[in-house]
């Protein structure tokens, strides 16, 4: 996996607790991350940037918005960084609703240092993944962007599993006519079988999903 | 046959009069009967004496048994009335015995100078009886007028006897002596001058008047046994009394430091039927917390009014323990001592064990609720309490890596170091407000400071509260004076109103969610505190329901909260109550006493 170096991923730190929040960004500093602590949900939202990496550790009950609200926040706000909730009192209920909402853990205090920052770098690990994905996405776009119009409609059909023969009769043009477009559709996709020129189109299709 | 009779009365008198106390008129009855009866004798003998000397002999003891029989007969009239005029009482025996003087002469002188002869006359059925002749002395009228003067003192007697109600002795008595004292005394006198010649006849008057004592005093005796007959019954139906309401009876003399009591009252105390009682082996039965009490109030009732009540514990030889109270009224003597103090105990065991249970089970409910109360906000107190928790071992992982490292920094370590030790604190504390606010305890009534109490409850329900989005505010005037109250009942109730009170203003808007806790002394001896919240407010027909316990309006509520805070509140000595605010919200007011001290 690669990451964009430019960019440091940041553990934001959401508490309304002064000690707690303290303990929390000495502990995660020590252990070599970057940290950025804030007292509540809306002073994390005002700095929030599309441009930010990293994951945030959030408690869940705090004043003026809550955990689960600063979660929602995120996700509008177009940068859904992973989030993982630290609460010193957490339910069943609250757990749940915190998972559906793509929390990425739900930890309780006191927590201990492995839990943490297992999570942690879990959380990074997402975000980085999340990042490298969208590269990757967008570096296929841009080399299917590249392609004509027959050259997508002869792909499909290749996709699809016909003969350059059938293709050939389909769109009404010679054999040897979609065998110069397989090859360049082979060339500005980087592939060198058809087999990988239906693995490519599948991965495209899934990032575009986003799944 | 009036000897007889009069020695037969006295007999029986004397009797009575040595059994009764006071006897003094049953004894003076039984001398006048027999000095009656010995005059008889000697006025028989008289009626047959057969020569002058022996006449005038028995006429001197004669004369000297008719003087006793004044002396005895006007002692008689003093004693049994009670009443009459003293010196009259002294003087008419006084007279009679001073005339006596002249019987003491070698020759009786007190009836004749001289001596002529004597005669014995017939009477009926061949019988004679001897009458004299002779010189009368004036120095007689002595005797007579002793006599005289004792009819005007009985009569006298009588009189203020009749004016004080007891109309029949006055009359029987007063008149039977007044009468047959005159008819007798004028026979005796008419014998004297000679111009009666009978045999003195005086006997037959006395005995009339004997008779006529003898009827009062028996119905004195037969009223006595009467009274002594309603005592017993009196007595039967106080025991039947003192039974049935487990009474127990005593009587302290304080003289003799000896308390008499019932066998009821010594059973009750653990004393056996004969044993000797006093006032220290009385005080070593009590519970040795209550002694000092206990004789601290009787040693004031013996220096004031004279009249206590007090409740005190025995403690039995099997290790139970017995509530006794008791009522004791003292008696002074004429100088204002006290001697004597009586009383009533009764055994209230049961009643003071239903007291207590009572208050246990209350205290017992309150607990439970404080229970539930805490259960309502232990989210808030686990957040409260683990966020140092949580800060506390993430510290320690710091310093943990901190020394991990060739060159640790220590002045970092340090820092963290007191931050743990600042975070072990608040946790602490925190423990510490809820072991305060869940500990089972007997009320516990103390001088407290409103806004000390109330700041307390607002730290306590502040995490809840901020999670609600509630506002909780206070209004106290500075010069608030302090009340009496247990400190954790008191913060129960508060947080009960202020859980109540967000509960209702869950579906308000944000910025409406405020609860402002106010108090006012409203007069010299009440503080009313209130608890406003600006909610959906109570449907009027449920305003009062709601302290029933069970009652509740609330979704997965157990009904309790309000029901608790009303018995905790009344346990204070004060007043709840529940209203709609005009405006939106309810209102709830409690009632607090201003402590003692503080009274303005």
């Amino acid at each position: 996996m690669t990451r964009t170096p430019s960019i440091k991923p940041t553990v934001f730190v959401v508490d309304d607790d002064t000690s707690m929040r303290r303990a929390l960004s000495r502990l995660l500093t020590l252990a070599g991350y970057s940290v950025q602590a804030f007292s509540s949900g809306p002073e994390l939202l005002a700095q929030h940037q599309a441009s930010n990496r990293g994951c945030v550790i959030a408690d869940l009950r705090m004043p003026p918005m809550n955990g689960l609200e600063l979660q929602a926040a995120l996700a509008r706000s177009g940068n859904p960084l992973p989030v993982i909730f630290l609460t010193a009192h957490g339910d069943i209920p609250t757990s749940v609703h915190a998972m559906k909402g793509g929390a990425e853990d739900f930890l309780t205090k006191p927590v201990q240092k492995e839990k943490l920052l297992g999570a942690v770098d879990r959380a990074l690990a997402k975000d980085a993944a999340t990042l490298d994905q969208d590269h990757r996405r967008r570096e296929l776009q841009r080399q299917f962007d590249l392609l004509t119009p027959r050259e997508r409609e002869v792909l499909g059909l290749v996709i699809a599993g016909k003969l350059n023969k059938e293709i050939a009769t389909k769109l009404g043009t010679a054999e040897g006519t979609i065998k110069v477009h397989r090859a360049s559709i082979m060339e500005k996709l980087s592939v060198h079988s058809p087999a990988e020129l239906g693995r490519i189109t599948q991965e495209l299709d899934s990032l575009s999903r986003g799944v | 046959m009036a000897i007889g009779a009069c020695v037969t009365m006295g007999l029986i008198q004397l009797r009575v009069g040595l059994r009764c106390t006071p006897g003094g008129a049953h004894l003076l009855f039984a001398l006048n009967a027999f000095v009656v009866a010995v005059y008889s004798c000697f006025e028989l003998a008289l009626a047959c004496a057969d020569s002058p000397a022996q006449y005038l002999g028995l006429l001197r003891w004669l004369d000297i048994t008719a003087g006793l029989q004044v002396v005895t007969t006007a002692a008689f009239v003093w004693v049994f009335f009670g009443t009459g005029r003293k010196g009259l009482a002294l003087l008419a025996p006084g007279l009679s015995c001073l005339a006596l003087v002249a019987d003491l002469m070698p020759q009786p002188k007190l009836v004749y100078l001289q001596l002529t002869g004597i005669r014995k006359l017939p009477t009926f059925g061949g019988a004679t009886y001897t009458v004299a002749d002779g010189v009368e002395n004036p120095w007689n009228a002595l005797f007579y007028l002793g006599v005289l003067l004792l009819v005007v003192f009985v009569a006298d007697a009588s009189i203020t006897l009749w004016r004080r109600g007891a109309r029949r002795r006055a009359a029987v008595i007063g008149g039977a002596i007044t009468f047959f004292v005159l008819a007798g005394g004028t026979q005796a006198a008419l014998v004297d001058n000679g111009i009666m010649r009978t045999p003195y006849l005086l006997s037959f008057a006395y005995l009339a008047i004997l008779v006529a004592m003898g009827l009062e005093l028996s119905d004195d005796a037969l009223r006595a046994s009467q009274l002594e007959r309603d005592l017993h019954e009196a007595e039967h139906r106080l025991a039947l009394a003192t039974d049935a309401a487990n009474l127990g009876i005593w009587i302290r003399d304080l003289v003799r430091n000896e308390i008499w009591a019932d066998d009821k009252w010594r059973a009750m105390l653990g004393f056996a039927t004969s044993e000797r009682i006093d006032l220290d082996c009385y005080l070593q039965k009590l519970h040795p917390e209550d002694r000092a009490a206990v004789s601290q109030t009787l040693a004031k009732a013996l220096n004031g009014k004279g009249g206590y009540e007090t409740e005190y514990r025995v403690a039995l030889p099997d290790g139970q323990t017995r509530w006794i109270a008791s009522r004791g009224h003292v008696e002074f003597n004429g100088g204002g001592k006290p001697i004597l103090v009586r009383g009533v105990s009764v055994d209230i065991t049961n009643r003071k064990q239903a007291e207590q249970d009572l208050t246990h089970r209350r205290n017992e409910v309150a607990h439970l609720a404080r229970v539930t109360t805490l259960g309502e906000i232990s989210g808030s107190l686990a957040h409260e309490l683990n966020q140092p928790l949580g800060a506390i071992l993430t510290n320690t992982d710091s310093i943990e890596m901190h020394l991990q490292s060739p060159s640790p920094d220590l002045t970092e370590v340090r820092a963290i170091l007191a931050d743990i030790r600042r975070d072990d604190l608040r946790a602490s504390e925190i423990i510490h407000g809820m072991r305060a606010f869940l500990r089972r305890k007997e009320l516990d009534l103390q001088p407290l400071e409103v806004a000390h109490l109330a700041e307390a409850v607002v730290k306590l329900v502040s995490s809840d509260a901020a999670t609600r989005k509630t506002t909780v505010g206070l209004e106290l005037p500075p010069d608030l004076p302090h009340v009496r109250g247990d400190r954790i009942h008191l913060q129960q109730i508060l947080v009960n109103l202020l859980v109540n009170g967000m509960d209702a203003m869950g579906t308000c808007p944000v910025a409406d969610r405020r609860i402002t806790i106010r108090a006012a002394q409203v007069d010299p001896h009440i503080v009313e505190i209130t608890v406003s919240d600006a909610g959906v407010g109570i449907p009027p027909g449920e305003l009062n329901r709601l302290f029933t316990p069970f009652h509740t309006t609330k979704q997965g509520g157990l009904g309790l909260g309000l029901a608790i805070c009303r018995s905790l509140v009344e346990a204070h000595g004060g007043t709840i109550s529940l209203q709609n605010n005009p405006q939106r919200g309810t209102t709830a007011r409690f009632t607090l006493a201003v402590f003692p001290e503080d009274r303005t």
